[in-house]
């Protein structure tokens, strides 16, 4: 903005709260245009300019709009219900046609011209052939005229920009990066805090509510990178430190203690649910006598339709910055409703809520209440106790878990037909929700969490139909869990439940739905909507559900209609909206596919045709999506849903064909279009469902298990064991260390450490001979023994010194501790002579006579040949020294008894060194004795038997599970059939990837990638020897096969896994390398492995090219994680048999 | 505990930078964070929603779930590199997405925009339902489909009239 000094002139408004300005002309000649409502992502901010510049004749290019700032834009309320163009620029509008009005004025008086001969064009005022530009007519001081609401303004006929097409003001930047969305405000000092929500999450009410945090342990986080500092208030808790991953690290791992919440109602059952809770009823419509009404009906039903629990769904989770500013904040947000929020922030902090600058910023679009308020509230609380700005983004799972939901809805009717008409009609709806109290609000205990019932359960409820006997009435209630209002508010469900009824009726009446409607509705506008809409879209009339097939699929279209009416009761009428669409069912499988929709819709004057097209777009797919697949899963606790997998959302290839109607009514007053489209979304699908199969669909959404069950199509599901709900709540257990899995899985069963009292003798302590004495050769062959042996990664602690020992390794047998394999005197291997090291080695004897646990791998070490083992010796006493302390380990009967490895070694430990076959290669000797000696190959692929011996002979490398990780087999036919080949083998081990066949994962990839030290011409001989292993010919892998049932299973793999699985662009870099029917996990005797996987994830080394997969085991059940692997299986190798 | 900082080279539109980080840190914290290039969005942070969609030599990465570390030596495009780097002339994706208006809030846009180039890159002449598969796992919740898909056929277009063009006055330059 120009120095207004330089003389502006503005419109504004004197309230009691202050001074609010709508409209600045500067001397730059551009006009600036303060709106208090918000960009929500739906152009609105053009269609403001569009306006503004209309009625003051300037190009839009010199109109600029300002929109939600507090500091700047008059309070005109949250932006919600589509009040925008409707309500909130009436007086804008008026504004601008009042600066015109005055410029044009002053123009004349300087031009001295009759002011209606004056004329303006492009900013500058003519008559005759004088002229002078408007920013000339400036005093050359800050000016400003008090509103005039009654303003004349312009003629629709005269518009010469609205209602014209006009492009997007936001996208060039946003389609270039460049555009400053909420999350990429950087402040300057900004620092980062990451919040740590509490165990209920997305609850708002109860006494638990701000009352559970135990406690927390800063000192086990206070020297972790960028620790700044510990909050709490309340259940309030966060942290801040320098950068956001820090933050959210220590977020992470600060041990925190909460209270068990207690059980919220049964969400499994929405109906019972919803009835069961306090509700007090308010009539909204008694007009005639409805029980004398029904009681005289020739025809009377009782319908219940139910509506889930739906996400706002915002693509970008909630974000924030906030700066004390020695109390008198600054709030950088995304909020919907920025001067509400001031409100709530001084409510939190004690503030004047004039003392509190709020700078809106676009987010994601919310499409209602999300927690774009909430995090402003958990920012400024982090900035209050540091005194620094901060950062506050919300996770994706933090969005999802917390943010006010769409709430459930409950509705039952009861109608009557009197001679074929409409004579009965009664609604009782419920609505558990509220506006959302600010989170921060509720956590803190600056408002007491008692239920707050409130009244938006009022929308639409009203028939537009012709009805001489109503009883509609709402149940007020409070929410159940937290929500507010979503795109449509409580108006969608009750018109999902109206139109459903309607149509219902009408084929009771024996009429064509579309001609019932007409018989009933009164308003000739609605009317003239539905006849336009029904013949646009080439609607059939028909007067009994047709039923039509082809194949397997059965198709059908259906029609609904409604007048959004928003605000509180009776409200205020938006754009109407009618729906045509057309409907595919797969009666094998239940899978509805919307094919194609048709809406018309009323909305007076258009301002921007292609914004008004784009929203009935918005709309459309918004809600086929909702209708089709949403619904949010609780468990006993909280919302369960932390990400798109249990919360699938439709995708490109799922939403329909689109026609629009735009009935142009430019003499009518704009209406509200940002969510009318949505409203008789759900009863047309329901009523083309219906047309299709004869089947009434009365509870959203209509996936295929309901659709199953509705049409009887086997196999009728019980409740399939992937729903989500009902499971102990777990542990966050976000990526758990995975390579001490691994370090388990190499162990084995049993595992090294010196636990038994010792049996042997002990061999003195003597020092190592110096590094001297050890040849480079030597030890440059001693450390391709070690990386053969990958001894680094069993003898390395998480976050510990390399090499130093005390990774825990829990066993069957108890938990023990690896030991310290540098040259430290006491804790390590300083005090061993060669003799020692030795014995330990081919034995399983400690220097001081202890038997170690076999899983130790001496039975494979004991191969190894003398110079290797001494190459080995000396690598390790050349290793920089470390003195750590090993934790003793901790066995159970009878392996913590002295005798037990003894008699173990005796049953199965044939300490030799391997001699080689002189039928066979140098290469192939080569391989065999790195494959069975330093490299233990066997201790992951051999199976073990009952005391933890690896398996001989035929079961020899025939595969194993082992700590949760499979290991596939490497011999027999088993191998063969894979099609392992020197050349591919030798590939997966020097890259981790042989292409097109497998890639190495979990513990094998690190395995790979110790191996790096490791010459070729070794890597080569193992290949050999191991090809030779291997029976039989290749088998290709199987074709998947799609579900013939698909469950939230299925949409779970398909918007959790199918990203990287089934990756929709080939070549994408963070998808798997090789497909999931060449997985040897999901091809594995047991589900174990491939759970493994899915429940902690992969965190590839960083050598190779390998992949990192995400970890799901804080997110999904186990009964979840079970049910995917299961269905992976199923799909990707149908040729095995299920898991047991 | 201390910081696991290494140095990191990574060419990045076309510039090599080297940069003291923790390489465990994703690319995408890294882009935003270290670089300033606000082109990608965090969204789900699980390779579920696209909105972080990079180019790593030309093929998509969702780089949520990429570590820094593991771009190595290849060559990482983001959103802000799409567009001429001398004359500043929009990318045709870009352009398309513009002309057709394919974003309402625009924050999954990064996300179709990366993933139609590498879309385009494969396959220059796709159908409308080619351009559904490819998208398939880009979400976008403000339901603006229709436009990003008619987004991607204007580019489709715009780059074969572009490719024709040059092979004609390639062939022009031959000829004479």
């Amino acid at each position: 903005m120009t120095d207004l000094s330089e003389g502006s002139l503005s419109i504004h408004r004197d309230t009691e709260t202050g001074r609010d300005t709508f409209v600045t002309f500067d001397s730059a000649g551009v006009v600036t245009a303060f709106n208090g409502h918000v960009d929500l992502g739906t152009g609105i901010q053009t269609a403001l300019a569009q306006i503004v510049a209309e009625e003051i004749d300037l190009p839009l290019e010199r109109v600029q709009v300002i929109l939600g700032d507090t500091a700047r834009t008059p309070d005109q309320g949250p932006t919600i219900a589509s009040e925008t163009i409707q309500i909130a620029a009436v007086p804008l509008r008026a504004a601008a046609a009042q600066l015109r009005q005055e410029l044009m004025r002053r123009g004349a008086r300087r031009l001295n011209a009759p002011e209606t001969g004056v004329e303006l064009r492009d900013g500058v005022i003519h008559w005759k052939d004088t002229s002078v530009r408007l920013e000339a007519l400036l005093e050359g001081r800050a000016e400003s005229l008090p509103l005039e609401l009654s303003t004349p303004v312009k003629a629709p006929s005269d518009y010469r920009i609205v209602g014209h097409k006009t492009a997007r003001q936001d996208l060039p930047a946003k389609v270039t990066g460049t555009h400053t969305y909420i999350h990429d405000v950087d402040v300057a000092g900004m620092v980062h805090g990451h919040v740590i929500r509490p165990p209920y999450s997305g609850r708002d009410s109860g006494p638990f509510i701000g009352t559970s945090l135990i406690g927390w342990d800063e000192t086990a986080v206070r020297d972790m990178p960028g620790f700044i500092a510990v909050v709490r208030d309340g259940d309030f808790l966060g942290v801040v430190a320098t950068r956001a991953d820090q933050a959210q690290a220590i977020a992470d791992a600060l041990p925190v203690q909460w209270r068990q919440p207690p059980e919220q109602v049964d969400l499994r059952d929405l109906r019972h649910a919803i009835r069961n809770q306090p509700a007090t009823p308010r009539a909204l419509d008694r007009s005639g006598d409805f029980d004398a009404g029904l009681a005289d009906s020739d025809v009377s039903l009782s319908r219940t339709y139910v509506w889930p629990y739906h996400l706002h769904g915002s693509i970008g989770p909630s974000c924030a910055v906030a700066d004390w500013n020695d109390g008198a904040p600054i709030v950088w947000s995304g909020s919907q409703n920025p001067h509400m929020l001031r409100g709530d922030l001084a409510t939190l902090t004690g503030l004047p809520a004039d003392q509190i600058d709020i700078r809106r910023y676009q987010a994601a679009g919310c499409y209602g209440r999300n927690c774009a308020d909430d995090v402003c509230g958990d920012a400024l609380l982090l900035a209050r106790a540091i005194g620094r700005p901060v950062r506050v983004q919300l996770t994706r799972a933090q969005e999802h878990l917390w943010e006010p939901k769409g709430a459930a809805q409950l509705m039952d009717i009861t109608g009557g037909l009197k001679d074929g008409a409409l004579h009965a009609y009664s609604l009782d709806t419920w609505y558990p929700s509220n506006r959302g109290p600010n989170l921060a609000l509720l956590l803190t205990g600056a408002v007491s969490p008692e239920p707050r019932p409130s009244d938006m359960g009022d929308r639409t409820t009203i028939p537009p139909y012709r009805i001489p006997h109503k009883r509609i009435t709402v149940h007020d209630m409070a929410p159940i869990v937290r929500a507010a209002w979503m795109r449509g508010v409580s108006a969608l469900p009750n018109t999902f439940a109206h139109e459903s009824f309607i149509d219902e009726m009408a084929y009771e009446a024996g009429k064509d739905p579309v001609a019932f409607r007409l018989e009933h509705i009164e308003d000739a506008r609605a009317a003239d909507l539905i006849r336009r809409t029904a013949d646009a879209a080439g609607w059939d009339a028909r007067d009994t559900p047709r039923l039509r097939r082809e194949g397997r699929m059965a198709y059908g279209s259906g029609f609904a209609y409604a007048t959004y009416v928003h605000g509180p009761f009776p409200g205020t009428a938006a754009a109407a909206a009618a729906w045509v669409c057309d409907v595919a069912i797969d009666m094998e499988t239940g899978e509805v596919t919307m094919t194609r929709v048709f809406v018309g819709q009323d909305q007076g004057l258009v301002i921007n045709p292609d914004g008004v097209r784009h929203q009935i777009h918005g709309n459309i797919n918004q809600t086929a999506s909702r209708v089709l697949k949403e619904e949010v899963s609780f468990d006993e606790i909280t919302v369960t849903p932390q990400s798109w997998a249990t919360y699938p959302i439709m995708t490109f290839p799922e939403v329909p064909e689109i026609d629009t109607l735009l009935i142009e009514r430019p003499e009518e007053p704009a209406l509200g279009v940002g969510e009318s489209a949505a409203v008789p979304s759900a009863a047309a699908i329901a009523n083309a469902i219906f047309d299709a199969t004869g089947v009434r669909m009365r509870e959203a959404p209509f996936t295929p298990e309901r659709m199953r069950d509705a049409l009887g199509i086997a196999p009728r599901e019980t409740m399939p064991p992937a729903l989500p709900g009902r499971t102990p709540p777990r542990r966050r257990t976000r990526r758990k260390p995975r390579v001490l899995a691994m370090a388990a899985a190499i162990g084995g069963a049993l595992t090294a450490g010196a636990v038994a009292l010792p049996m042997a003798r002990s061999i003195p302590a003597s020092a190592a001979p110096g590094a001297g004495s050890f040849s480079s050769d030597l030890l440059e062959r001693g450390a391709q023994v070690f990386a053969t042996g990958n001894c680094a990664t069993c003898h390395t602690a998480e976050g510990g010194v390399a090499n130093a020992g005390g990774r825990p390794i829990e066993t069957p047998f108890g938990t023990i501790y690896t030991t310290n394999l540098t040259p430290d005197r006491d804790t390590g291997l300083g005090g061993w002579s060669f003799t020692a090291f030795d014995r330990a080695m081919r034995k399983g004897i400690s220097r001081d006579g202890h038997n170690l646990y076999p899983a130790f791998p001496y039975t494979s070490f004991a191969r190894m040949s003398g110079e290797d083992m001494y190459a080995l010796y000396g690598y390790l006493q050349t290793l920089p020294p470390v003195r750590a302390e090993v934790p003793t380990a901790q066995m159970v009967f009878p392996t913590n008894l002295r005798p037990t490895n003894a008699v173990w070694n005796a049953l199965f430990h044939r300490p030799a060194e391997l001699a080689p076959d002189p039928a066979q290669s140098d290469d192939w000797n080569r391989g065999r004795y790195l494959v069975e000696g330093a490299g233990h190959c066997s201790a992951c692929h051999s199976p073990r038997n009952a005391l933890g011996a690896e398996q001989t002979g035929a079961a020899a490398l025939s595969g194993a599970t082992i700590k949760g990780w499979f290991a596939p087999a490497l011999a027999g036919s088993a191998a063969g059939a894979r099609g392992w080949d020197a050349d591919s083998l030798y590939s997966y081990l020097r890259d981790g990837v042989a292409p097109g066949r497998a890639a190495a994962s979990g513990p094998m990839a690190d395995v790979v990638a110790s191996l790096a030290p490791v010459p070729d011409a070794d890597i080569r001989a193992m290949a050999t020897y191991l090809a030779t292993l291997t029976e039989g010919t290749e088998v290709a892998a199987p074709e998947p096969v799609l579900p013939n049932a698909p469950d939230a299973t299925h949409r779970l793999f398909e918007s959790a896994c199918a990203t990287c699985h089934e990756p929709a662009i080939a070549g994408t870099v963070t998808a798997a390398h090789v497909p999931l029917g060449q997985s040897t996990a999901v091809r594995a005797p047991t589900p174990e492995g491939l759970e493994t996987v899915i429940r902690e994830g992969l965190v590839a080394p960083m050598t190779h090219d390998l992949r990192d997969m995400p970890a799901f085991g804080g997110e999904l059940s186990d009964t979840q994680i079970e049910s995917l692997g299961r269905y992976l299986r199923a799909r990707y190798a149908p040729d095995l048999p299920a898991w047991e | 505990m201390t910081d696991v900082t290494t140095s990191l080279h990574l060419t990045v539109n076309g510039a090599l930078r080297r940069l003291d980080v923790d390489p465990h840190r994703t690319l995408l914290d890294i882009l935003r964070a270290e670089l300033g290039l606000k082109g990608p969005k965090y969204g789900c942070g699980m390779a579920q929603c696209g909105a972080c969609t990079v180019l790593v030599d030309g093929a998509p990465a969702r780089a949520c779930v990429m570590r820094a570390g593991k771009v190595g030596a290849r060559e990482v495009t983001t959103l802000e590199g799409l567009a001429d780097a001398e004359t500043g002339a929009l990318h045709p994706v870009q352009a398309a997405f513009v002309a057709e208006e394919g974003a309402q809030c625009g924050y999954c846009l990064n996300g179709l925009v990366m993933s139609a180039v590498a879309l385009l890159r494969q396959d220059p002449n796709p159908d409308e339902s080619l351009i559904r598969a490819a998208l398939a796992h880009n979400l976008c919740r403000c339901g603006t489909h229709k436009e990003i898909v008619a987004s991607v056929l204007h580019a489709a277009r715009a780059m074969a009239a572009e490719a024709s063009g040059q092979a004609a006055t390639e062939t022009g330059a031959m000829s004479e």
